[in-house]
């Protein structure tokens, strides 16, 4: 209850940030609550089931080539909503046989099919004669913005939902031991579905978004592999054990890549990679973990 | 009418005939033992009737509906749930969150919270861990986990629980707990119970009935007196 409170007193003050003035800032919490709703989807499966995504990019391209195809012809919510649509329906899709493998095997899996629908569309961008769609008319940044928050809003707390639910607790049995989880009554292939459903859709709209922000499209972009890597890096270094996990590590990552970014942009990724070792390593419950570990000394 | 009714079930696992025609009734209410030496087919049996593992021949009814082909959860939802020789804990959870997953996914379903929170509390304190509750399922010990796996099967609500192996490594005074315990659980709850067992003194004290098994074949069955007099099973046993 008190997470809830101060989640809603961040919302509201990020909310208030186009006051100052200064598009800087907007643009940084558009990115703030971007990767919070990009981790926090991933969470939903990842973080519960223990089936790592590593194909993630592929929702939030899918979500991107979706609203640039439909921008111009519909209202611009509604590219959102068929993005994120469109997501969904390719994790339903695909899901069946990709979560029938576990382990390293589905991290693997996730992170080709993500290449290989990179590539796909890469393909049909070229044989259409296009190198690039641009975006003329926009929202402005502050509308953005919003709906980026309210995405973040809404990831959060569908994520909170799901662990408090009768859902989360089979996905947890489902983390722990599959055939267990069988025996005991809980429907494994369903409900390994709808969690890989539900951590895509978001994501999608994610994309969509994101796509307005740039007002330029290219398949190698929106697809790019380095968000599937950054989302994973993120979320394990929060701390997948509880809701606010996600919420830290996106935090705690764009910041770090906001500095990086502006000082030594060459140096982003071998940031990110060690900063992942390092957690991995030595802080494996990640910084939600320490913050619990430190409260507890007390 | 039986509540479980196995009909000339076969399995084979490639060159390996693991059950040959196997055919057995298990009525309401009864306690019924299976036994035979290793390698005779009871745990497969087990995993052929709970939907683990599809026979190559045969069908299995459960309360008059075939569950030949089901998935294991489904045929848990009906009412028929197994528990693991080698135990199968979900180690990171508490105790009283591996039974609540029992209780909120069996064959009671979509209750409401009081009615999870209750059943959760039954089976806990049916098998003698209420006490440890709290404690993640990992940290207990053999006993504990064999407990557990017990516990999970009596709160999905199902009215025939098969145990493979429940007291193999636990000490007398646990064994003779552990027979009270399903004893009392029988007559108070009317549960049915299908059990294998390398203690065969507890089979012997416990069972109403009992098949032998030698090489996935069936080559006796009766009350645990016949059984203790028949050649064919003193001859697997003791040569």
């Amino acid at each position: 209850m008190k997470g809830l409170i101060l989640g809603l007193v961040c919302v509201a003050g990020a909310a208030a940030v186009p006051m100052l003035g200064n598009p800087y800032y907007t643009g940084v919490i558009f990115q703030l609550a971007m990767w919070i709703a990009l981790a926090q989807s991933w969470s939903m499966l990842s973080a519960t089931t223990g089936y790592l995504s590593l194909g993630h990019a592929v929702f939030y391209g899918i979500g991107a080539y979706v609203c640039v195809l439909l921008t111009g012809s519909v209202p611009f919510a509604v590219t959102l909503i068929a993005g994120a649509l469109a997501a969904g329906i390719f994790a339903a899709a695909i899901g069946l046989p990709v979560l029938r493998v576990r382990g390293p095997y589905f991290v693997i899996l996730t992170y080709g099919l993500s290449e290989l629908v990179r590539h796909v569309v890469m393909r049909i961008e070229s044989a259409l004669g296009s190198f690039g769609r641009m975006i003329f008319i926009v929202p402005p940044i502050e509308v953005l913005m919003w709906c980026m928050l309210g995405l973040a809003t809404l990831a959060c707390l569908g994520a909170w939902a799901i662990r408090h639910s009768t859902f989360g607790a089979g996905l947890s049995a489902i983390r722990e031991d599959e055939v267990a989880a069988e025996t005991v009554g809980v429907p494994v292939t369903r409900l390994k579905l709808l969690a890989f459903v539900a951590s895509a859709i978001i994501p999608g709209a994610v994309g969509g978004l994101a796509l307005l922000r740039t007002s330029y499209f290219e398949p190698g972009q929106a697809f790019d592999p380095v968000i599937s890597f950054t989302i994973v890096t993120m979320a394990l270094v929060g701390g997948t054990e509880t809701v606010r996990g996600p919420i830290l590590g996106a935090v705690a990552l764009t910041l770090l890549s906001e500095l990086l970014w502006s000082n030594l942009p060459q140096l982003y990724m071998v940031v990110l990679g060690s900063t992942l070792i390092g957690f991995i390593l030595f802080v494996p419950r990640g910084v939600s973990g320490l913050v619990d570990q430190i409260a507890g000394r007390r | 009418m039986a509540l479980l009714d196995v009909k000339n079930v076969t399995k084979q696992f490639g060159g390996l005939k693991a059950l040959s025609d196997v055919s057995m009734t298990v009525e309401a209410g009864e306690i019924f033992g299976l036994m035979g030496a290793n390698g005779a087919g009871k745990t497969t049996l087990f995993s052929v009737i709970a939907g683990h593992v599809p026979p190559t021949a045969g069908e299995v009814h459960f309360d008059g509906r075939r569950i030949t082909g089901a998935s294991p959860s489904r045929i848990c939802r009906a009412g028929l749930c197994r528990t693991f020789q080698i135990v199968r804990p979900f180690g990171g959870l508490t105790v009283a969150e591996n039974v609540r997953v029992a209780a909120l996914y069996g064959a009671g379903g979509r209750q409401d919270r009081a009615a999870v929170a209750r059943a959760v509390d039954d089976a806990l304190e049916a098998v003698g861990l209420a006490d440890r509750r709290e404690i993640l399922a990992s940290g207990l010990t053999l006993s504990g986990q064999k407990r557990l796996e017990i516990a999970r099967a009596l709160a999905t609500g199902a009215r025939l629980v098969m145990l493979d192996e429940v007291m193999a490594g636990l000490n007398p005074t646990e064994i003779a707990a552990m027979l009270e315990t399903l004893a009392d659980l029988r007559n108070r709850r009317g549960l049915t119970f299908v059990i294998v067992e390398h203690v065969i003194g507890a089979l012997m004290t416990l069972s109403d009935r009992i098949l032998v098994l030698d090489h996935g074949e069936r080559i006796a069955f009766g009350t645990p007196d016949e059984i203790g007099r028949d050649a064919k099973v003193a001859e697997v046993y003791f040569g």
